[in-house]
This record gives C-alpha cells, structure tokens and sequence, in this order.
C-alpha cells in the first residue's frame, strides 16, 4: 500500500453502482482505458457475468458489485492475457478478493498485466450461488438490503470472515464506499499508474479520506475476530486423521473446487491425469487390505495435494465452497489451513506483485526448528 | 419365459444375502455396491472383499453420487477385472457402461451385473440436506406401486428405460408388491444362472417384463413430455439456448460427472481451445462488447453433440450444476432425437455398433 492517505471523492447520484458507473464511463469516453471489465448482469437477467466493454452503449447492464461471484475475476483476466501481446488498456472493475488472486497468477505467469488497470471497490461479500438461482429472483433483493447495511449474514461463510474486504492490495485504484456520506465514492490511488489515470482525468486526491479508514480498520478488526472464532471451529472438526477423513466423506470426487479455484492454474490436473489411474489388481489389492474400498478413490488425497499446491496463494474468495454439489466446506477449511501457511511464511497472496512465492525464495536459516541437524540424524543412524 | 430366485427375504436383505453368498463360496473375489461409510449415514460405492462387510452395504439406497459407469471405467481401463467381481447398478449406469466399452474405456469381463426395475434416485441436494432416510418408507411405497416417488430426480420421473436390459441378475422392483417380504431375482443370462447354483431359495419362470411394467412405461412417457414442456425447451433456437445456458459459470462440472464425456483431456481445457489476446481485442474491435468468460455456449453445443448418441439421461450433470440449469432435460431432449434418427438406444446392446462407426450409403437420402 502507498503511503497516500488522500484520496478524490465523486458525487454518486442515486447509488454507489451508479457511481463508479458514472466514472468507468467518462474514462472510456476520455479514452483513458480503453476497455472495461465489468460485472454486468447478462441478457437473460438471472445472472451476472464479466463483460469486456469496449463501447460505452454496453455499460446499461452494469453492476459493478454484482450480488453473486459466478466466475472469479482473476480467471478472467488470466484468460484473456495469458496467450500474446496486446495493446488494448483494460481497466478491471473488481472484488478485492479478485484482485489479490490475479497478482498471484501474474506471479504464476498465468496473468500478464501490462496493460491492465485493477480497480477495486470496498466488498460487501456475496450471496451464496445456490442461494441466489434457488430464490426464483429473490437473490437482488437480499443482497441489496445485506449490503447497503454491510450485514454479512446472508453472505458466503467465507465473506463472512473476511477481512481483506477493502483495499488490501493489487489494485491501481480503489474505490471506497463503506460509510462514505450518501452520494459519493471515494477513489483512492495506490500506484503510480492509479494517480497518473486520476490525474489524466482531472480528478485531484485532495480529500482526507481518514473517516473511511478508520471506519474499515474497525470493521477489520471484528471481521478478524470472527475470522479466528470460525478457523478455530473448523479446526475443531478436521483436526486429525479421523476427522478429516469424515469431512470429505460424501466429496463425490467431481474436482470443481479445483476447476473454479482461480489459484489452481494447471492445464491438466494430476489428479485427472494417467498417474492416478491404475490396473484393477491395484484396487482389488487396496481393497483387501483396509477392509472396503470407498469409490471414488483417493478423494482424500486429492483435497490434500491441492491444498499443498495453492494454499500459499488461497485467497479465500469461496468460489470453491459455493460450486461444491455436495456444500462440503471447501473454502472455510481452506481458509484455516491457508491461514496457519501464509503467516509462516509471512506472507499475504496478493499483497504487492512484487513479493515473490514463498516457494521460489530459500532462506538458509528458515524453520529450523523443524529441521534436524545433520549430527542428530548421523548420530541416531549410528545408534 | 426367464428362471427366477426367490429369496424369502425383503428386496435389500434378499439381495445383501446374495452378494454374501457369491463371496462366501468364492464365486467372486469382489462386489461393487453402496455402503454405508459415515457415521453420520454418509453413502458411498465401495469395493468389498470380505463377506462379514456386506452388512454395512445399502445396495438398493435411493442415491446416485456418482455414476457408476465412469468409476468401473476407471476399474477396468488399464486391465480387464482379473477376477470376477459382482457389481450393483441402476439400470442407467449400466447402459452407460456398456456405452464406455464400446468406445474402450473399459471391460464387461469378469464382471456379474446386478441390477434391478428401478424406481429413480433423490437428488444430490437431498443428500446434502441429509434427510433422504426421512422419505425412505414413501419411496418404497411408491416402488410397490409402480408409481413415481415425490422429489426424485426430475431425469428419473422422465425415464422410461428402467429395465435393466443387459443385467445377468435383475431384482423385480417397480410394481412388485411383495418387495418387503420375497426377492424375486431375475436371472437373465447365463451368467446368472450358473452363479446362484447353490443358493437358498425357490426357483420358477416367470417374465420381468409385465404388463405392470408396460403401463408404468407409459405414465413416465406421459411424465416426460409434461417436465418438458415445464423446462420451456420446446423450439431450442439459438434464442432459447442462449438464454439458458447464459448463467453458465463455464465450471464444466457438467462434464466432469458425465458417464459419456469420457475425453481424458477435454477439448476445452486444451491449449488449442484457448484464445491469443489478438483474438479478444479483435473481437471487442467488431462487437463492442464480450461476455467472459467466453465459449460457455459453444462448450456445450459442443459437449450435446459429442455426448447425445451415448447419454442414457441419468441426470448427474443437472443435480451438480451450480447454476441450476435444466441440463437433464436438454440432455433428454437431445439425446432422444439423436437417437431416435439412428434408431438407437445407448446401451442395450453391446453388440450394435455405435451409429458414427458405422456407414450405410442409402441413408438420410433426404438432407443429402
């Protein structure tokens, strides 16, 4: 995060959607992005998908903070970056939790951000997937009401925790909503790019934004507080072998936590590939060894090697949990063990694009409290 | 006219004693069937070896997590069943099975298929809600009855192919009011036959398809076209197929659980699938706008018609989609025309070549 504590706050007549709306529209027509990622609600009205908008005429279905996650934001962009060189400026209009997963990829080189402006707006969270197509329309509405008071309740479990809802890193803009008085946006720079784009369109960061700060460092530290109650829940049920085993118990193996995971980046997965396929006498063989064999096969360790695979990055977005079929919480479990990984290492997925993967850093004196020394292991090997 | 068993037990427990004596006699090394796993009633399929384990299966419990078809799929790809294994199936999961053989992803050898007249499944989100034992005195009720129990899968209240066509044993179920006290197990093949040599029980002959069965057969036809008239699919213009499909998340979970989608590597998660970033900027260039992610539509135009000659309608892609698309009801829809022109039915004969492997010069004279 830069050290500007200043941001430039824009009338919002009617809604803050309307808003930031209103400010998408006037950079487009400026020509300072050249196209816009937006939320927007789709044709058929019963969902919202990511439009690339390019002519403003485009933007009437709009809405910035759609009231569901159906895709997850970094997937997007990665999608439409990943392959060649471009030279359309893209402005992304997103979820925090969206933000911090694209710096990821562009750390996993899944995500090329030259070109690309990230924006991203004070989150309220998102109503659970199968809340919303099972409301039969109900869904707006629910939101609505939750959000405009920032009641968590009918949110994902894991938006109900979350306490990296605001500008909590990635972005080149951030756009503040929470408590601001009736009417307004605040726009906040936290790059260079991000002051440059205000400037350009004549958009000074005079205004003392500290009232909204202080407004979400307290609701950070009650959603931290929630965040702890709920890691220590779920541990309650997953700790140990027995237990964790009775977690996944009904997964039905179908791998869509990990096809929806903006983090979980292979072509191919290894869990879908020939190296978990195996002769008949194998199974059979498993089989008679523990009494039964539970089919599908190796779902347990599935959950376990992709946790061991992007945990480190888990940005605890939920997407998971919401496309399980079986409502095994996928993201709540994830966010305990993501936790406990990420403060080891001292290290916030999505923080800043500059801080590398644990992983590809090695320091020599690092977590030798669980190494063993040399002498002690020739020593026993003696013994 | 078919041999019967009679087992003077009720369906569950007739069938339970039947795959304990297959492996007590050591006519097969393993048995393929629900089990009860959980403590908290968790239902999964399991491979069995040890005869003392049958106690703990459900064979016959209302629920289809996965389809079996794609698991002995993965039984069987590497090799063939090396011993001979019992395996407990809906009759849908069979067809698809069969369906997979035929195009190598598996092998029927070594394998007895037990399967019966079968009365639908619940849906996934009712095993989620963990109630499905709470409906369990009313499904059979219905069973009994040869009518459709409330709240099963809508594929399942449109199916009218629940006779197990090529099981070497099938239970009489649907229609068979004496399921609580007698098992009436049909023996089809023989396969079947030779295998119960030995077994308590009475024997006699008798048809599994009755009359009953006929007239069931034509109350889910009936079920059939109301629920699609209900799904509003009637035209599937590109209008209507836009709008259904629109709230795709592009999850391909559809795909995932589908017992036809047998493609170790989908298509559309290629490298070849994917666009450079000149294509979206041309594109965006032209129309002005792009819907992302893209190519859900095309996804699944693409997946009907790969899939369509093969899908016996189990329902799985519908119960896990987490948009609640109608995708059961397209399938149907789709897989009944196609099927239909090839005068088709996945599954039922291992034999009958699949309609695309085979070439008849004279045919479809009349879109040529």
């Amino acid at each position: 995060m830069t050290n500007t504590r200043k941001g430039a706050s824009l009338p919002a007549e009617g809604s803050v959607q309307k808003g930031i709306i209103d400010f998408v529209k006037q950079a487009l027509k400026q020509g300072v992005f050249d196209a816009v990622l937006i939320p927007s609600r789709v044709p058929a009205g019963d969902s919202f998908a990511y439009f690339l908008v390019r002519d403003e005429a485009f933007l009437k279905g709009a809405s910035p903070l759609p009231p569901i996650m159906p895709v997850q934001g970094a997937r997007v962009i990665s999608s439409i970056t990943r392959r060649g060189k471009g030279k359309t400026g893209i402005a992304a209009i997103m979820r925090p939790c969206e933000a911090r997963a694209t710096i990821e990829l562009a750390k996993l080189a899944q995500v090329d951000l030259e070109y690309v402006t990230i924006i991203t707006v004070d989150c309220p969270g998102v109503i659970p997937l199968s809340d919303y197509f099972e409301g039969a329309g109900k869904g707006d509405k629910l939101f609505e009401d939750a959000s405009q008071n920032w009641n968590s309740g009918p949110m994902r479990p894991v938006c109900r925790i979350c306490d990296k809802f605001s500008a909590s890193g990635g972005q080149d803009i951030h756009i503040g909503t929470l408590g601001t008085k009736s009417g307004s946006i605040l726009l906040i720079p936290n790059s260079s790019k991000g002051e440059e784009i205000l400037n350009r369109l004549g958009m000074s960061a005079e205004e003392d934004i500290s009232g909204w700060e202080a407004r979400v460092n307290k609701l950070i530290d009650e959603r931290r507080k929630e965040r702890k109650q709920n890691n220590d829940a779920v541990r309650a049920d997953i700790e140990g072998i027995d237990k964790l085993v009775q977690a996944f118990s009904t997964c039905i193996n179908c791998h869509n936590c990990m096809r929806v995971c903006p983090i979980c980046y292979c072509r191919q997965c290894h869990f879908d590939s020939d190296n978990m396929k195996f002769g008949f006498e194998d199974y059979l063989m498993r089989a008679e060894g523990r009494g039964g064999l539970t089919i599908p096969t190796d779902t347990l360790l599935f959950h376990i090697g992709r946790m061991l695979h992007m945990s480190l990055s888990c940005v605890s977005c939920g997407m998971c949990e919401d496309a399980c079929p079986m409502a095994i919480p996928v993201a709540q479990i994830f966010t305990l063990v993501g936790d406990r990984n990420q403060e080891e290492f001292d290290y916030v997925p999505g923080r800043t694009v500059d801080e590398p993967l644990p992983l590809t850093t090695f320091e020599e004196d690092e977590f030798q409290e669980v190494e063993q020394s040399y002498a002690a292991v020739s020593a026993r090997q003696e013994n | 006219m078919t041999k019967v068993l009679n087992i003077g037990k009720s369906a569950e427990d007739g069938l339970k004693e039947l795959l304990k004596f297959l492996l007590e006699n050591g006519k097969v090394k393993g048995v393929v069937t629900l089990r009860k796993t959980g403590e908290d009633g968790a239902i999964s399929y399991s491979l069995i070896t040890n005869p003392d384990d049958i106690e703990s299966t459900a064979p016959l419990f209302p629920l289809m997590l996965v389809n079996l078809a794609k698991q002995l799929s993965r039984l069987t790809l590497i090799e063939a069943a090396t011993e001979p294994i019992a395996v407990v199936l809906r009759p849908c999961e069979l067809r698809a099975f069969v369906e997979l053989v035929k195009r190598t992803q598996g092998s029927l050898d070594n394998i007895l298929f037990i399967s019966s007249t079968c009365g639908g499944v619940y849906p996934l989100e009712m095993a989620v809600k963990g109630n499905i034992e709470e409906h369990l005195p009313e499904y059979w009720k219905a069973v009994e009855q040869g009518e459709l129990a409330p709240n099963t899968r809508l594929a399942c209240q449109a199916c009218e192919y629940f006779v197990p066509y090529t099981a070497d044993v099938a239970v009489s179920l649907l229609g068979n009011e004496g399921i609580d006290k007698e098992t009436m197990l049909f023996l089809n093949t023989e396969k079947g036959e030779g295998i119960v040599e030995g077994i308590k029980g009475k024997f006699a002959e008798g048809e599994l398809a009755t009359v009953a069965i006929e007239q069931i057969r034509s109350k889910r036809k009936a079920e059939k076209e109301k629920l699609s008239d209900q799904a509003e699919l009637q035209n599937l213009g590109i209008d209507e197929i836009a709008k259904t499909f629109s709230r795709c998340i592009g999850c391909r979970n559809c795909s995932a659980v589908c017992p036809a989608c047998y493609c170790h590597v989908c298509f559309f998660q290629t490298e070849t699938s994917q666009h450079e970033r000149a294509y979206y900027e041309r594109e965006l260039e032209k129309k002005g706008c792009m819907t992302m992610l893209s190519d859900t539509i095309f996804y699944h135009l693409v997946r009907l018609f790969h899939v369509s000659i093969s899908c016996t309608a189990c329902g799985q892609c519908a119960d896990v989609c987490p948009a609640n698309i109608p995708l059961w009801a397209i399938s149907l829809k789709m897989g009944d025309a196609v099927q239909r022109t090839f005068d088709y039915l996945p599954g039922k004969d291992i034999e009958e070549g699949l309609p695309l492997t085979t070439f008849v010069p004279e045919e479809f004279a009349g879109i040529v």
